[in-house]
């Protein structure tokens, strides 16, 4: 059935008529614009500013969390805002929260260095080499499906338990999207530009600094933040299981402390630091290739 | 296919079997280190070694215990996907064509979304307890995004000349929805149905591991549940590699039978 709404679709973006059964050739019964497809409509204008929406949605979601909290009665199940909000106060007085936030931050960091150091010289060369890609590739395609996460017993068994790990696990889950991101922006610089610069006898490495970098900027910042969140998600896991300290290790544990109000305050903080970063990232993106229009999906 | 920089601009005949075989080489050159480390080390359960880990493989298969474990995983994995599917189409059909829902809904999705499977597992354990359900619920909820934001992508391109079109012959609502905008943005649903599945798996390895290692025994199933036992209990590496290879085989399997798909459905895109 999907295939014969595809089909019939095909037909119709290749401009094809289609007649009769699909479309019904009568008056039509809705003014153009009812459907909310375009946009706005008198009915809506009173909250019609997206941010208005949005606060008010988001205090809804909040309310609606009270609600249930108050209903079920289950503190440990579901603790009420106010129990998480007081929760995340006294974590950040203690000092605690800061403590497992640094800690995951600079795992973070480190395997981000890390992954970034290989993939970008080795993305470059494949790139700009056909031999070297013909090389490495395959090996990468077969290791590429092993997700982060399958590492982990085995990198249990290697580093032990602690800081090690995660960091590995980061590193491995960031060096593909990074790598990968790498290799197209190399090979989707152009051509004609590269070969200008070398009929005006522009050494190679310049023409690699001045030319093919610029252009392939965009799509390697987009690798690095597709990369982000896979580390993020994966950092979550790695301390979960294989770490003494950092976030993920703290969720669990209070878990099995049975102290939700404090396991949900360290997911909202999961929450925010990813999602700052990753502004963070937009930002720098628009910064360092102000040309480059974002049109991307994480 | 595409030549790099360099080949483009110097171009030079090789043989044909030039590029299978240097992609052969450094695998062939890894595993050969890797089979002569292992000979060197008194131990064969603590170092693996490629010729242990294909016996560990053909033993695991005939006894059956990887491919019940292999289908428990595969079975959670298509129903927390079956049900994020439905909700991530629904949702992103009613964001995309909605500014309003759009601006209500995407704070609350966007303050979920760095949030990873991994972190909610202890909420889904303390509301579910460690069995079936959770894992069903982290892989509903790591499969949901993906395809939420791409039908969001997809429904939000859909050609705005054609939905006027239809709307001034006076289709109705459903019928646009079902012959113009459900088409026009199936390409980015299977593209976002492809990476939810490849996350799910991902998810449900993670959530059995973690289950295995903090209910304290694999009681839960699954290959996850498999390769903690084999850390923690059986102590045997080659059945930990063996499942890692498992791992792989079936992601690469979902992504090509998806890519498949992409073909078959979307022909025009090809």
């Amino acid at each position: 059935m999907t295939q014969s709404v595809a089909e019939t679709s095909a037909a119709r973006l290749a401009g094809t008529a289609e007649t009769g059964e699909a479309v019904h050739a009568v008056a039509p019964v809705s003014l153009v614009g009812t459907l909310p497809v375009l946009g706005p409509t008198t009915a809506r204008r009173v909250f019609r500013h997206p941010a208005v929406t949005s606060a008010l949605s988001f205090a809804c979601f909040i309310l609606a969390w009270w609600a249930v909290a108050v209903w079920t009665a289950s503190p440990i199940q579901l603790p009420s805002p106010p129990a998480v909000a007081s929760a995340l106060i006294d974590l950040a007085q203690d000092g605690e929260l800061f403590d497992n936030v640094s800690v995951s931050f600079v795992r973070l960091l480190i395997s981000m260095a890390a992954a970034a150091l290989l993939a970008l010289p080795l993305g470059f060369s494949m790139g700009l080499s056909e031999r070297v890609n013909s090389y490495v590739d395959p090996l990468l395609e077969m290791l590429r499906p092993i997700s982060g996460i399958a590492w982990i017993p085995l990198g249990l068994f290697i580093f032990g338990i602690g800081g090690t790990l995660p960091v590995f696990i980061m590193a491995y889950v960031a060096f593909f999207p990074m790598l990968l991101n790498t290799v197209a922006g190399v090979r989707g610089s152009d051509r004609k530009l590269v070969a200008a610069a070398r009929t005006m006898g522009v050494s190679p490495l310049r023409i690699v600094r001045l030319v093919v970098l610029p252009g392939a900027l965009p799509t390697i910042i987009v690798g690095v933040r597709i990369a982000f969140a896979g580390a993020w998600a994966a950092i979550i896991a790695a301390e979960l299981i294989g770490s003494p300290s950092g976030l993920g290790f703290a969720i669990e544990w209070y878990r099995e402390l049975l102290m939700s109000p404090n396991v949900f305050a360290y997911i909202i903080v999961v929450s925010a630091v990813g999602y700052t970063c990753d502004l963070l990232l937009q930002l720098l993106r628009r910064r360092l290739t102000p040309w480059a229009s974002g049109a991307e999906l994480a | 296919m595409s030549d790099g920089l360099a080949g483009a601009l110097a171009p030079r005949p090789e043989p044909r079997w030039a590029t299978p075989a240097r992609g052969a080489a450094l695998p062939l050159l890894l595993l050969a280190a890797w089979q002569a480390w292992a000979t060197t080390q008194p131990d064969i359960t603590r170092a693996p070694s490629p010729v242990q880990v294909a016996a560990t493989f053909v033993r695991l298969t005939a006894s059956g215990d990887l491919p019940v474990s292999l289908l428990q995983s595969l079975g959670r994995v298509l129903g927390g996907f079956a049900a994020a599917l439905v909700l991530g189409i629904v949702l992103g059909i009613a964001m995309g064509t909605s500014r309003t829902v759009r601006a209500a809904v995407e704070p609350i999705v966007e303050s979920f979304r760095p949030v990873a499977p991994m972190a909610v597992l202890p909420i889904a354990i303390l509301w579910f307890g460690t069995g079936t359900p959770a894992a069903l619920s982290i892989v509903g909820y790591a499969a949901f995004f993906p395809l939420l934001l791409n039908t969001v992508h997809g429904v939000s391109q859909v050609d705005r000349t054609l939905l006027q079109a239809a709307r001034t012959m006076g289709v109705p609502r459903l019928r646009i929805l079902r012959k113009v905008v459900l088409p026009a943005s199936l390409p980015s649903i299977l593209l976002g149905a492809r990476l939810a599945l490849g996350v799910a798996w991902t998810a449900i390895i993670a959530a059995e591991l973690a289950v295995g290692a903090k209910s304290g025994g694999g009681g839960s199933g699954g290959i996850g549940a498999m390769m903690f036992v084999f850390y923690a209990y059986s102590i045997d590496l080659n059945g930990i590699v063996a499942c890692m290879i498992v791992i792989g085989l079936v992601a690469l399997a979902i992504d090509r039978l998806f890519r498949g798909l992409e073909r078959r459905l979307t022909p025009w895109r090809h």
